[in-house]
């Protein structure tokens, strides 16, 4: 092993990555990174006048140790590509992607199976279970791989299975599970080597809205637990915003803007991401320290306890806690019912959220 | 056409350039054919003798590799015999328990009843060790072909660089005709069964290299990303997940290869040497006992029909049955052989359906005794009006003896006028390649396809490839008919595109109006399919039989059997085409308030055109892997020569006359797909 991993090295590291499809790619792009050049803008112009598709463009960001990393955008802006040549299915034509400080990309073709086989794992938006095992021999294929014996890998595919939930259908094949009880199966084979690296490409995508809100919801409980570096791709900025610890944002092979989903929602680097957040219930991700003011003279030491990591939803709910309930009246004026002003203020920022 | 889109309106020239240049080059032979008798016959002067310089050349190839290929030909002898040992020697109860048992384990009760009485009905035909000489040899080759086919189909799909290049192989392959296959191995391996073995090896390996290469392109990308990310080297990739995930359409071609072999292996019969069921045919079939050769052609129909329906279950999602049933059947059979060992007849001795052969003989004798008069009508009214004046032309096919009276070149230049006057007014309507092509057929029916110049032969293929796709598919096709014209089979290469092409226009449009009928009526459909199904599982040898039966030796039964083998993939394409026009377009027409009528014409009829065109082009292919076969009852042509050939053990006349048929087949091919794949653009599909 080449990397030595210390405490602040970051489990993932991606330095100006490129991948160029197309005859000559990969002349063609280095010629045109010499020391000096083009923008990379300019280099994309250029290597498209020459009919090559530049699908990703000069990419680079950090995943921090257990950190849950999303990149949004929307299809054609090159995300699945990213992540394919993050985890090498595809060969990427410039740049480096490091993993705990070893280069993945230096990596020989049997140390990248052998990567596969103990740090990568990887959920597919298509599931890619394959139709001829069962529940249990899907998940204990990575294991198989590893060369681990046929007891052994059964038990702990079966631990996996337990963990998403799927504990009694293990013999079933997967024709006989539904969108979602698949993707189960997937998450639990991409876990079952217990990898340091998780990549999930639009893992929810193909399922239904309800189906899809169970799933994120198990899935954070999950990394709840189990603090895995995770890179996670799709296309729906709601559930970027619900999942990640920060998000990248691609339009075109270009990451526009990478930040926490309260950054990205309050502080879009132009109107592209703008675009993304304008539906987004601000009250949910804005935090009072964007909103207030520096103090002047005397403030009121009264009122509710405010925080300026608080959400603006929050303050509202805590700020109504302070009224009065009032009167409410039927069309004749008289009086039928009583409201609590928090009741309002938190019902307004649930209808926003949903 | 009337010209209304620009992309239409430039076609249209196009066709209209193509069509005049036609019509012009067919004037001037017209004109100098008199005078310039090498415009018709290629001057033998220069011919190349293509097929004494293949003889020569394989002929020293063959010496070298000869001992090699004879000792493969004793190995694989070893093979056949044990098989032969085990199904001869086996006792037909246990021959029928296992078959039924199989059939229980891939399709229930019903697949069982199907291998349980088709088995005792082959019993019953006293043709059980003919059938299990045949099953032995398709038990042996098809392994062989399997393996082969397997290999080639992962190799052209891990190496990509070579795929184009196999792709290529495979069509040719398929496009050369069977018979061809065997002269040479007949040089190499000698007299026997092993050449037949060996010949449906080679020609059942393709189907199976295709669907294996499909299978595997097809498998889900996450699927095999799943394989990598997992950590699996290639071959484990391959191996565990890829070709497993891919076996549904590998299984496709199990079943395939399967009846290319049966079909393989009872052509080759014609090799003799072999006391198999294929050889039983023949020879019934040339002592003219039709009641016997009747009978055996139905024990060939009912082992491919069983093979074929079980190893399609194969591919199909299917119920697990009990494996204890299956089981059970083969030890009933069992106990029941060796019980009754004594008391059961041997196998080859029972023939129950002699009387039915006498029946049939006796019948069919009536039957043409009675209505001979009728048939010979039909025969000669076919002939005589249609095959003859197509063959020969108007100006040779019209004698008194044939149509009462003598043609005169007086008819002739009438013809011509009448025809000029048509196209000037159709030319008037703004229909001008249609007035161009109908000159163009009347020159061709004057003169007679087999006399036709050909220069114009040659101008106008080269039209239709410019027309169909551009002058690269034009060079193409002129540059191999070209090769046959050198090569001196040009006279019998006309003859076979005679008869084909009478053939294939004859199910073009009979097969159309079938195809048209079956998507309209759910009723027509339901009693079509069978026929169509049935008529694609025999193997083609036992179309012969009943068109002599009725019709004797001679042109017309092999233009029957032609038409009856080569209609199905028309009846089939254009029902297909016509049934799946998406809802959305119709529900579009009926808002609009067309009829069922008019949404036939205006949306379902356009949208199927690229699927009937592809039909066509199975039909072409399919009359031309007959037209070789048809050989055995008296056509002429290039079928004719690669019998010859085969009887001669002439392998250079065999690889020319086959690879003149595939020539020609291939022509044909490119520019029907060429026209095809221009209305799949126009459609946007």
């Amino acid at each position: 092993m080449t990397g030595t991993g210390g405490p602040d090295t970051p489990a993932i590291a991606v330095d100006g990555l490129w991948q160029v499809f197309g005859e000559g790619a990969r002349p063609a792009l280095s010629e045109l990174l010499t020391p000096g050049a083009a923008t990379t803008d300019g280099v994309a112009r250029r290597l498209k006048e020459q009919g090559l598709i530049p699908a990703v463009q000069d990419a680079s960001f950090t995943v921090k140790e257990g950190e849950l990393f999303v990149i949004m955008g929307l299809s054609g802006s090159g995300k699945s590509t990213l992540i394919r040549c993050m985890s090498r299915l595809v060969e990427p034509t410039g740049g480096s992607v490091l993993m705990a400080g070893e280069d993945i990309l230096a990596a020989s073709k049997r140390r990248m199976i052998e990567l596969r086989r103990e740090k990568l794992g990887m959920v597919f938006q298509h599931f890619g279970l394959f139709p001829h095992m069962s529940v249990i021999d899907n998940v204990a294929f990575p294991i198989k791989m590893k060369g681990v014996g046929l007891k052994e890998r059964r038990a702990r595919a079966m631990e996996v299975i337990e963990l998403v939930g799927l504990g009694g259908r293990e013999d079933a094949y997967p024709r006989e599970l539904s969108g979602g009880q698949r993707q189960r199966v997937g998450i639990a084979r991409s876990l079952a080597v217990n990898p340091d690296v998780w990549f999930l490409d639009e893992p929810f995508s193909a399922l239904d809205p309800l189906i899809r809100r169970q799933l994120q919801d198990e899935f954070l409980n999950i990394q709840a637990t189990l603090r895995k570096s995770i890179v996670f791709i799709t296309h729906d900025i709601g559930e970027a915003l619900k999942l990640a610890d920060r998000i990248a944002i691609m339009r075109d092979g270009v990451i526009v803007q990478i930040g926490t989903p309260s950054e990205i929602v309050l502080n879009p680097v132009d109107d592209y991401v703008g675009e993304f957040s304008r539906d987004i219930p601000k009250g949910r991700h804005m935090t009072l320290a964007a909103l207030m003011e520096p103090v002047r003279g005397e403030t009121d030491a009264g009122g509710p306890e405010l925080r300026t990591a608080m959400t603006l939803d929050d303050a509202l709910s805590a700020c109504a806690l302070t009224f009065q309930p009032m009167a409410v009246r039927d069309g004749d004026g008289k009086v039928v019912g009583v409201l609590r002003p928090e009741a309002l203020a938190r019902a307004v920022g649930e209808a926003h959220s949903s | 056409m009337t010209a209304r889109s620009p992309l239409k309106g430039a076609l249209d020239s196009k066709g209209k350039q193509a069509a005049a240049l036609v019509v012009l080059v067919g004037l001037v032979c017209l004109l100098a054919t008199p005078y310039a008798p090498w415009l018709v016959a290629w001057p033998s002067v220069l011919t190349v003798p293509m097929s004494d310089w293949i003889s020569q050349g394989l002929g020293v190839f063959f010496e070298a590799i000869k001992p090699a290929m004879r000792w493969v030909s004793w190995v694989l002898g070893f093979g056949m015999a044990g098989a032969n040992w085990l199904l001869v020697s086996t006792p037909w109860v246990v021959v029928i328990g296992v078959t039924t048992a199989i059939g229980w384990y891939l399709g229930g009760l019903k697949m069982a009843a199907l291998g349980f009485f088709g088995l005792l009905f082959v019993l019953a035909s006293g043709y059980w060790v003919e059938s299990m000489n045949t099953l032995a040899l398709v038990f042996v080759s098809v392994p062989l072909a399997l393996l082969l086919g397997t290999a080639i189909g992962i190799l052209a799909y891990e190496v990509s660089r070579v795929k184009k290049a196999v792709e290529a192989v495979l069509d040719l392959m398929q496009t050369i005709p069977t018979f061809a296959y065997l002269t040479p191995l007949l040089l190499l391996f000698g007299f026997g069964p092993v050449v037949g073995l060996i010949a449906s090896a080679i020609y059942a390996a393709p189907p199976m290299a295709r669907n294996v290469l499909l299978g595997l392109e097809r498998v889900d990308s996450d699927i095999k990303e799943a394989a990598v990310m997992s950590g699996g080297t290639r071959a484990q990739q391959l191996f565990l997940v890829e070709l497993p995930s891919a076996m549904t359409q590998i299984m496709v071609g199990v079943n395939q290869s399967l009846m290319a072999a049966l079909s393989m292996v009872i052509i080759a019969a014609v090799i003799g040497g072999f006391n198999d069921i294929g050889w039983e045919v023949l020879l019934t079939m040339r002592k003219a006992q039709f009641g016997q050769s009747f009978l055996a052609g139905l024990v060939i129909v009912v082992f491919a029909i069983v093979i074929d329906r079980m190893s399609g279950a194969l591919a199909q999602e299917r119920r697990r049955y009990s494996t204890r049933v299956v089981w059970w059947i083969i030890v009933a059979s069992l106990v029941a052989a060796i019980a009754l060992r004594d008391i059961l007849p041997a196998a080859g001795t029972l023939s129950y359906f002699g009387g039915v052969a006498d029946t049939v003989d006796q019948s069919v004798g009536d039957f043409t005794r009675n209505y001979g008069s009728t048939l010979d009508t039909v025969k000669n009214t076919a002939m005589f009006y249609v095959l003859l004046p197509l063959r020969i032309g108007l100006d040779d096919a019209v004698l008194p003896f044939t149509w009462g009276f003598q043609w005169t070149s007086a008819m002739s230049a009438w013809v011509y006028a009448i025809g000029v006057v048509v196209a000037a007014v159709l030319a008037w309507q703004g229909r001008l390649t249609l007035g161009l092509c109908l000159l163009v057929l009347i020159g061709v029916i004057e003169t007679g396809v087999t006399q036709l110049p050909w220069i114009f032969v040659l101008v106008g293929v080269g039209a239709l490839g410019w027309v169909s796709s551009g002058w690269r598919l034009s060079v193409l096709c002129v540059g191999l008919l070209g090769l046959i014209l050198i090569s001196g089979l040009w006279d019998r290469a006309l003859l076979s595109l005679y008869l084909s092409g009478a053939a294939v226009f004859t199910c073009a449009v009979l097969g159309g109006a079938l195809g048209l009928w079956a998507a309209v009526s759910t009723t027509a459909w339901a009693v079509i399919r069978p026929v169509c199904d049935m008529l694609q599982t025999i193997p083609l040898f036992v179309f012969l039989i009943p068109m002599l039966m009725f019709f004797q030796i001679g042109e017309f039964s092999a233009f029957l059997a032609i038409i009856a083998y080569a209609i199905v993939p028309m009846i089939r394409y254009t029902r297909h085409g016509l049934v799946t026009t998406p809802d959305d377009m119709i529900e579009a027409a009926t808002s609009s308030g067309a009829t069922e009528w008019q949404i036939l014409r205006e949306v379902r009829a356009p949208y199927a055109a690229p699927t009937i065109l592809l039909g066509l082009n199975q039909t072409i292919l399919y009359a031309f892997a007959m037209l070789v076969i048809a050989a055995l009852i008296g056509t002429t042509g290039l079928g004719q020569s690669i019998y010859i050939a085969l009887g001669r053990a002439d392998v250079g006349l065999g690889i020319t006359a086959g690879a003149a048929m595939a020539m020609l087949a291939l022509v044909a091919d490119r520019l029907v797909q060429g026209f095809a794949e221009e209305r799949r653009n126009a459609l946007g599909l």
